[in-house]
């Protein structure tokens, strides 16, 4: 067991040298679950899941199962799935569409608000004292919908969302993430979900910063692509054989939040490939990536440089963020959930650009389920990596010696200068740093 | 109407495509299915109310990437199946009726499928299949296949096949 005191120790990330403790200990999952969890601001969903009143989805906010809801009068919350009376779950349904929550367990019953509307003979056997003000079902405290990305947090304390994120962490969400100048993007319904082993920052730091792993854990897929791009059979796949010129973008860099973006490309040669992928879709799609493309460069045109794109990206703890180079290729956004403290679920869901014209968004769609998805050939390499580690790591004996988080260790700033945040040299652990950075803050802040 | 003989070569059709699964004969098994074979799995979900469906399912592959998919195990750089999982396909509940297009037969069948993998490491699957085989030189070929797997939340990521 190892208490929080010691992580000033063995969380020495100015040096690139953390104890795999925090992927293994159980004291120390336990006490995350409140400290990191119960402080951050967290993605719960966006704002497409809940189009009409009464439309809801469930999720989880670290352990707590909650509720997204649009109630009657068209507001969002987010609500605990737990009655007030014995905490039984009161919505059961992965989405759905309702006029009320009802628990199973004695009857209790609540308006899409969260407020208790009534309880069985409520006047006979709480003589009239039942206090439905207080006995609803708990809202999570702060709510922000930013841009269509709906944030909650537990602490009723926590900064305004755009000051935890700040400046910098905005405008790639805004930008780089959301494309909010370009029409935005659009969610498809429905939650892809699936367990995967070891703790949930093993993955989030994957996609924080990790492009290292990729041509080694994915060497797999790049050899299936490579094979059949040569035997010029058409298959849509994931267009792995790119040159570009990218960098390991940083939000938050060395104070508040950290939200890494990895691969950001800087040169036109992604565009110029999305422009011969989009000739296969019809001349709408091309006059579609020229024009949209146009549309981005006046956007950017205050700025020294111009990023087209982005590969992977993570806004901490657990937001993770495929943009996978190109707008032809779905947006997988995926929270990782923690589900104690040597496994996690992965539950996902497609984004795509909402002014694409229809054959685009299928294509996009169609992608994502060959790569970072359960059923890709991406997602299930990367897992398999995690059920190893767990394997290792399980005694605490392995701990004692730390990782190496040590890669363009005090060459982060080596970039192009212009955006905001830091660009720096990738691949890099930068991004790994910096979540280690912030994570051990909010675990030591009393 | 389907007969007692073209039930029992279906049944066997189905038990040998397990076999192939389970032996890892993944060329042969390819070679069960029609050039143009479209393979779903839809999502499941529990949904209540009016609700718009699933907007992509998990897998929707054609003959190609069906091939692309055993391709990258053959790779010998495919970490998830290595060491190949292995698999016992049990397959059950066969039920065989005429298609919509002659020549087709539409069968149902159930499957629990246990995937083991390196020492103690595992995955159980279950749910049901709704192929559509078309009858080709003699045999039969695969021309569709939906797999309903009974999982809201999938025990792990596939890496195998059903």
């Amino acid at each position: 067991m190892v208490s929080v005191s010691e992580l000033r120790d063995i969380v020495n990330w100015q040096d690139g040298l953390i104890s795999p403790a925090v992927h293994f200990d159980e004291e120390l999952y336990r006490q995350e679950q409140e400290r990191v969890f119960g402080r951050a601001w967290l993605v719960v969903g966006h704002e497409d899941m809940v189009r009409k009143p009464g439309d809801y989805v469930t999720n989880y906010m670290g352990e707590v199962p909650v509720i997204l809801v649009r109630d009657m009068a068209g507001q969002i919350h987010v609500l605990v799935n737990r009655c007030a009376h014995r905490g039984n779950q009161v919505c059961l349904f992965d989405r759905g569409n309702a006029r009320n929550f009802g628990c199973s367990y004695h009857g209790w019953a609540y308006d899409l608000d969260g407020k208790l509307l009534g309880a069985p003979m409520e006047n006979l056997l709480y003589r009239n004292e039942l206090d439905k003000e207080h006995w609803g079902l708990e809202e999570v405290p702060r709510f922000a919908n930013f841009k269509g990305l709906i944030f909650a947090s537990f602490d009723a304390g926590v900064p305004s969302l755009e000051d935890w994120l700040g400046e910098d962490g905005c405008w790639w969400l805004q930008t780089m993430v959301l494309v909010d100048h370009l029409g935005g993007l659009e969610a498809l319904p429905g939650w892809h979900r699936y367990r995967s082993p070891g703790n949930w920052k093993l993955v989030a730091e994957n996609f924080i910063g990790d492009d290292y792993h990729v041509i080694t854990s994915h060497a797999g897929y790049f050899k299936v692509v490579r094979d059949f791009e040569e035997k010029e059979t058409p298959i849509r796949l994931i267009n792995t054989n790119l040159r570009a010129q990218a960098y390991e973008g940083s939000a938050g860099y060395k104070h508040g939040c950290p939200m890494g973006m990895g691969l950001v490309v800087l040169d036109d040669s992604v565009y110029q490939n999305d422009l011969q992928q989009a000739e296969r879709l019809g001349k709408q799609a091309v006059d579609w990536v020229r024009e949209r493309h146009h549309r981005h460069q006046e956007a950017l045109k205050d700025r020294d440089i111009d990023p087209y794109s982005f590969m992977n990206g993570c806004i901490f703890p657990n937001m993770g963020l495929m943009g996978f180079y190109s707008p032809l290729d779905g947006r997988h956004w995926l929270l990782f959930h923690p589900r104690g403290v040597e496994e996690h679920e992965v539950w996902q869901w497609t984004m795509v650009e909402r002014d694409a014209p229809q054959i685009v968004k299928e294509a996009a769609a169609e992608y994502v389920y060959q790569g970072q998805h359960m059923a890709g050939m991406i997602a299930p390499d990367d897992v398999e990596n995690f059920e190893r580690m767990v394997e290792t790591m399980r005694p605490p004996r392995n701990w004692r010696r730390p990782f190496n988080y040590r890669m363009q260790l005090g060459h982060e700033e080596e970039g192009p200068r212009g955006l905001p945040g830091n660009l720096g040299p990738n691949p890099s652990e930068v991004n790994q740093r910096q979540f280690y950075r912030f994570w051990r803050e909010l675990m030591e802040a009393s | 109407m389907v007969t007692w003989e073209q039930k029992k070569e279906i049944e066997d059709f189905l038990y040998r495509e397990a076999y192939l699964l389970d032996d890892h004969r993944f060329d042969e098994w390819l070679d069960l299915f029609t050039d143009d074979v479209e393979y779903v799995i839809p999502l499941r979900e529990h949904v209540q109310g009016d609700v718009e469906p699933a907007g992509h399912p998990i897998i929707k592959d054609n003959k190609l990437l069906l091939t692309a998919r055993v391709r990258k195990h053959q790779t010998g750089l495919s970490h998830v199946e290595i060491p190949q999982s292995m698999t016992g396909h049990l397959i059950t509940n066969v039920l065989v009726e005429d298609g919509a297009t002659p020549g087709e037969l539409e069968v149902l069948s159930s499957f629990l499928v246990r995937q083991a993998r390196k020492l103690r490491d595992e995955a159980w699957w279950v749910g049901r299949r709704r192929d559509v085989l078309r009858r080709v030189d003699g045999g039969y070929r695969i021309a569709r296949r939906e797999v309903l797997l009974d999982a809201t939340v999938l025990p792990r990521g596939i890496s195998i096949f059903f």
